[in-house]
């Protein structure tokens, strides 16, 4: 017996089974883990890492690799192991690639129109693939990453096949009645892209946690634990399935787009298998039950494998370590340690 | 002169070689109780599935209230008022009962997607609404004291009732309901049969599918009695008791079980 | 057009061999896996050692490759995936592993064996003619071999006791559990056994294409596609999805230019997959 209050659970942004209130107000635990994050991004990191533009590139990464995992984590809040999420990087890389170098669009266009081009393609995809479930859905999106890399290797004139494509311009200016809002991203500063990776997790953050503390969380929730129950009470399983796989993709495409401007390139192997595996990984090294979980996972795991750069050539084996201990010895997820109600598995 | 509300007319299904229903024609008037029995096998789960869309008839047809709904996806004939329950305790394991019955009540929404998601006075409104409802709708089940409870943690004669509230959240016109009596015993049998009944009176036609003969014989105004797939039997309770092909059915074991 | 048949066989044989390993390990323990490939890769590396370099006899380091993969599978089993059946965590904890241990294994054989192409002189030599068609006496050789090892498979799968044991494993682990069988070993032997057909598979293929440290995806890929057209689970399904893809495969080499081949077997599969989700032979899943 015992009725459960998670009370921690609250604590560590946790969504789930009953965290929080139930309307999708922010506690006060949450509101200040929430600050101190986007303290900790905008203040204190460029105060005191702003020298180095190494530090700042690796955290630019992991910010916006927490990013495209946040994606990842939806399509597990439906119930799905996706690891395709590095397909739809690659196509929002390409097409905002394609957009700036053959149409001159300026970034700021760009990024977005990304973010719904891979957005359509995994609705399009999606609303067959969806009807698979465990490894079988997992099996089929591994096959898509593959897949795609080859359809970029294939595109012909258009992603101009194995060279890629190079010289991508930087982002521009944006200028509203002559006043200088966003300043020209020049080559020699990281800071410009930094901001721009933490405005986007930021954004990224707040839009997925309203999202599942919205109803339509509930119902993503649904999904995942019961199906067939979820259909009886007339909830279109296969719509919201889309839906969620749409958000996903168009996460996983912002994501790529902001890469091939900030590494001024894309080519089919920019996005492998191993990184679909990693945005999983993150997500689950996190815990899935928590929405800061890719967030964590990403920089915890982004910022170790930088350190272990002393151990260079054992650097990728250490790693593949690293996840097989986290996965034997904390399958809830890092964020699970801190919590003292919790019971296992939830989410 | 009643309506039919639910109407089945030769219902067939086939799986391979084997005919699990045959030709099964029916109907149940608006505010009825109808039970379906039979022995094990009879073809009583795959019936209901049929009815609500969960599975796609070889040949027949179903009609609600006037309209054919065979054909439409499962969501879309929950929709439009046709609720099942499921046999195996089937509820949403890892919420409370409360959030359970809350999001069940996702087809009375008024607010739409977009302003669910921006959480607009509409939307507001809507959970409010939920909240209040799905808290009546434990209550009137007995749940009352377990709302806060994860569900998976529930003693399992609360999940049944937890089953029942969610698809009544759902506002069902006809409840489908799954072996409601299943493993119970005396005293919990004639509390689910009040409630049942209660259900009925509050407006929702109720077809079960149901072992226990006493139960079925004291609470339903029309049985059908299915045998390998085949309706052998239809009528009140009385005559389906007198009935020999459907004494012979049961092999004896309903001389046992009928009219307690 | 005789040579792509001749082609389809001889892939479609080897990868038989990885399909029945694959599908072996999932109808026994219910787990996918994703180290498969890079199980491939590593038997090819072992016969890369010692018989490309240690000049040791070529069946000879086929019985190691047995050894080796046999006692990484084993391990697999024994210290990764029985904690976590007993942990009893979410149902992706265990695949989540199995990826791992692919990531595992994949950085494994990086560290180890660098990442430059190696190959290996051929077992024999020699070429036949078909008709109009050329078939290598290695490729020859490679065939047979991956044969005999699939009829052996089948053959101890069918007949001994231990074969029965896993046969039974995977048909209910209850009831066989409550048979006295210890369940823990036939698990870790079939994992043992899996591993080794991979290893077997990539220790006669790299006599043909020769292997890298990276060709483990690949060949994780391939045995999902075949699981995927066959039926996950099933031993005639996977003989059926490696007959198809090998075939596949030869066609697609022979007309198409490149990597356009697999880009329409993807293409090809997801379509089938709407269709027949469970794959030609498959138990519905659910």
């Amino acid at each position: 017996m015992g009725i459960e209050v998670e009370q921690g659970a609250v604590r560590a942004g946790r969504v789930g089974a009953s965290s929080g209130s139930e309307n999708g107000g922010l506690t006060r635990g949450q509101k200040f883990q929430f600050a101190l994050l986007v303290l900790a991004l905008f203040v204190a990191v460029p105060i005191l890492l702003g020298h180095s533009p190494y530090f700042i590139t690796v955290l630019t990464n992991a910010a916006i690799l927490s990013f495209i995992s946040l994606g990842v984590w939806i399509t597990f809040s439906i119930g799905r192991m996706n690891l395709a999420q590095g397909a739809f990087a690659l196509v929002g890389g390409y097409a905002s690639a394609i957009l700036a170098t053959r149409y001159g669009v300026s970034f700021w266009l760009c990024l977005p129109l990304s973010g719904l081009v891979s957005s359509a393609l995994g609705a399009l995809i999606g609303w067959p693939v969806l009807r698979l479930k465990g490894v079988y859905f997992a099996m089929t999106t591994l096959s898509l990453t593959e897949a795609i890399r080859l359809l970029a290797l294939n595109g012909g004139d258009l992603t101009k096949g194995a060279t890629g494509i190079v010289n991508i311009p930087r982002p521009g200016a944006i200028k509203i009645f002559g006043l200088t809002i966003v300043p020209e991203f020049n080559g020699a500063d990281p800071l410009p892209f930094y901001f721009l990776a933490c405005v986007l997790l930021v954004l990224g953050l707040v839009g997925v946690w309203r999202l599942s503390t919205s109803r339509l969380g509930w119902v993503f929730r649904s999904l995942r634990q019961n199906e067939d129950l979820a259909t009886s009470i007339g909830i279109n399983v296969a719509k919201y399935r889309v839906i969620a796989f749409a958000v996903c993709c168009f996460m996983g495409g912002i994501g790529g787009a902001f890469f091939s401007v900030f590494h001024q390139n894309i080519y089919p192997a920019t996005y492998t298998i191993a990184d679909s595996v990693n945005f999983m990984l993150y997500c689950f090294l996190g815990g899935l039950s928590y929405i800061f979980g890719p967030v964590v996972g990403a920089f915890l795991l982004v910022i170790a494998f930088e350190l272990l750069h002393a151990v260079q050539d054992y650097q990728a084996l250490i790693y593949g370590v690293l996840m097989i201990v986290c996965m034997l010895w904390l399958p809830n997820g890092i964020l699970s340690l801190g919590l003292r109600h919790v019971s296992k598995g939830k989410g | 002169m009643t309506v039919a509300l639910l109407d089945v007319q030769g219902i067939t299904k086939r799986f391979g070689g084997l005919t699990a229903v045959n030709s099964v024609s029916f109907s149940v008037e608006k505010g009825a109780i109808l039970s379906v029995i039979g022995p094990n096998g009879a073809g009583k789960s795959t019936l209901f599935k049929l009815i609500s869309s969960f599975v796609v008839p070889t040949s027949g047809r179903v009609s609600f209230d006037g309209q054919t709904i065979t054909g439409l996806p499962a969501h879309e004939v929950a929709r439009r008022g046709v609720v099942r329950t499921f046999q195996e305790t089937t509820i949403f394991k890892e919420m409370t009962a409360l959030q359970n019955v809350i999001v069940a009540h996702q087809l009375r929404s008024r607010a739409s997607s977009f302003g669910v998601y921006f959480s607009s006075v509409t939307a507001r409104a809507d959970e409010e609404r939920f909240r209040k409802s799905a808290s009546e709708i434990l209550d009137y089940l007995g749940l009352g004291a377990v709302k806060q409870m994860v569900a998976r943690n529930l003693p399992h004669g609360h999940l049944r009732a937890l089953g029942i509230a969610v698809a009544m959240a759902a506002e069902p016109k006809v409840l489908l309901l799954d072996e409601p009596f299943s493993g119970m015993n005396i005293e919990e049998t004639e509390a689910a049969v009040k409630l049942v009944r209660g259900i009925r009176d509050r407006g929702v036609t109720v077809v079960l599918v149901e072992h226990d003969m006493s139960a079925v014989m004291r609470i339903s105004d029309r049985i059908v009695v299915l045998n390998f797939g085949t309706k052998i039997a239809e009528g009140t309770p009385l005559e389906v008791q007198q009935n020999e092909a459907v004494i012979g059915a049961y092999l004896g074991q309903a001389d046992e079980e009928v009219g307690h | 057009m005789e040579q792509v048949l001749i082609n389809g066989v001889v892939l479609a044989v080897n990868y038989a061999l990885i399909a029945l390993g694959i599908t072996l390990i999932f109808s026994i323990m219910n787990i996918l896996n994703f180290a498969h490939g890079q199980m491939f890769m590593i038997g090819g590396f072992v016969v890369y050692y010692l018989y490309g370099i240690f000049k040791i006899n070529y069946f000879v380091s086929l019985l190691a490759v047995v050894i080796v993969l046999g006692a990484i599978g084993w391990s697999f089993e024994t210290f990764f995936f029985r904690r976590m059946r007993r942990m009893a965590t979410r149902e992706e904890n265990s695949m989540l592993l199995a990826v791992g241990t692919a990531l595992l294994l994949e950085n494994l054989a990086l560290s180890i064996f660098g990442e430059k192409q190696r190959g290996v002189p051929p077992v024999v030599t020699g070429v036949f003619r078909i008709g109009t068609a050329y078939l290598p006496a290695g490729r020859l050789l490679v065939m047979v071999l991956a044969l005999v090892l699939i009829i052996g498979l089948l053959l101890f799968v069918q007949y001994t006791k231990l074969g029965r044991a896993m046969r039974a494993l995977a048909q209910d682990r209850e009831v066989t559990h409550l048979m006295g069988v210890n369940v823990d070993r036939v698990a870790a032997y079939g994992f043992a056994l899996g591993a080794a057909l991979a290893g077997l598979a990539g220790g006669l293929l790299v006599t043909v294409f020769g292997v890298n440290s990276g060709v483990g995806n690949v060949y994780s890929i391939k045995a999902f596609i075949m699981i995927m057209i066959g039926g996950a689970g099933v031993v005639p399904g996977a003989i059926l999805g490696a007959i198809v893809l090998g075939f596949v495969e030869a066609i697609g080499y022979a007309l198409l230019p490149g990597s356009i081949t697999y880009l329409l077997i993807f293409t090809g599969l997801i379509i089938f997959l709407l269709l027949r989700p469970q794959g030609l032979l498959g138990k519905p899943w659910g």
